[in-house]
């Protein structure tokens, strides 16, 4: 009789672990079921390096957030470290709260159709202290005129809605790819948050990548 | 049911709710987002943020649900509470040595809240945890349910 009791309250307990099991696996897989695959594609003045190399490095990012600065330096250190062996994409994924990572986007894209992406992508984090306030419209057409750009035809390119269309491209691709904090770096799909796991750990994956 | 079987039975699901939507929120993220959180801390490097941000929601996960569905829910409110406490730990660190937190990262990217405000959070759950370990199950708890009380 008390054995029986015994095996009732045993498996009644089972019971609760179990649920407990189940319902933690389904609160996970729930929230996983709306991840997809990303295009790593971007137009090709915002790629470098070769593109045959073994190693693809995609990077979402946003021009106004101070942990993409952060991350510049060893971001420019792994590309001059794996020269010829990484194809670098940048991606834009402007945050909804920098008010002006959307402008810096724009800009870019616009300096990038008359061939001056990556100078004016570095004046943008190099001086990001400087033009992310009110007169950012001001900065942002002096660096243009700084790299000599041809201004009427970049002025003309802000309200190009192919320039729209093609942000909007890499910020879905950043949300299918669950992107949610800048920088995100994917080094042949595998993902690297922040300047420290890219300086840290990075190095490490792309070693054994290239030994593949 | 008595006013404080009701009171605990409050407190369990109130806390259990929390940590199952703080576990989901960040166990359906990539680990590597969490990571980063964690290592903006400043107490671990890269290396071992990774698995702790792999680990970490799934125990929130797994506590919560126990204590919503009250299993073993005193084992569950020390868990929790512990966990309340290595939180508030972290967080006072940060403010200590000056490390600029805009989001504590509790809840992943679904709720952001500053480390003061998550602090005050914490240590509220930790109290009702308190409360639940010292009254144990209530009666619509699966504890008394396997014990054969209902």
């Amino acid at each position: 009789m008390i054995g029986a009791a015994m095996r009732t309250k045993l498996s009644r307990r089972l019971v609760g672990f179990v649920l407990v099991a189940v319902l933690s696996a389904a609160s996970v897989m729930i929230g996983r079921r709306n991840r997809k695959p990303f295009s790593p594609d971007a137009p090709d003045f915002r790629k470098l390096g070769p593109a045959s190399a073994p190693v693809l490095i995609v990077e979402f990012s946003d021009f106004q957030c101070p942990a993409c600065r952060v991350a510049e330096p060893p971001r420019r250190q792994l590309l001059s470290l794996y020269d010829g062996k990484v194809r670098f994409v940048f991606k834009n994924f402007p945050l909804r709260m920098h008010q002006w990572a959307r402008a810096g986007a724009f800009a870019a894209e616009c300096a990038g159709r008359q061939g001056e992406f990556w100078p004016y992508h570095d004046a943008l984090y190099d001086r990001q202290d400087q033009w992310t306030n009110d007169k950012a419209d001001s900065f942002l057409e002096g660096y243009a005129r700084e790299l000599k750009l041809d201004l009427p035809a970049w002025r003309a390119c802000l309200a190009d809605p192919s320039v729209a269309s093609a942000i909007e491209a890499d910020q879905k691709d950043g949300n299918d790819a669950w992107v949610s904090a800048t920088p995100t770096f994917f080094v042949d799909g595998k993902r690297f948050v922040g300047a420290r796991q890219l300086a840290e750990l990075a190095p490490l994956f792309i070693d054994k990548e290239l030994k593949k | 049911m008595k006013p404080r079987e009701l009171a605990v039975l409050a407190a369990r699901l109130a806390v259990g709710a929390v940590l199952v939507y703080a576990g989901a929120a960040k166990a359906s993220a990539p680990a590597e987002e969490f990571a980063n959180v964690i290592v903006s801390y400043g107490l671990v490097g890269p290396d071992l943020a990774l698995p702790l941000a792999a680990f970490l929601p799934l125990l929130e996960l797994a506590v919560g649900w126990a204590l919503v569905l009250g299993v073993n829910a005193r084992a569950a409110s020390a868990a929790a509470a512990a966990m309340f406490a290595l939180f508030v730990f972290a967080l006072g660190h940060a403010v200590f040595v000056g490390i600029p937190l805009p989001n504590c990262g509790c809840f992943g990217d679904a709720a952001h809240l500053t480390p003061g405000h998550a602090m005050l959070f914490d240590t509220t759950l930790a109290v009702l945890c308190a409360f639940i370990w010292r009254f144990g199950a209530d009666a619509f708890s699966l504890d008394a349910w396997a014990d054969g009380g209902v």
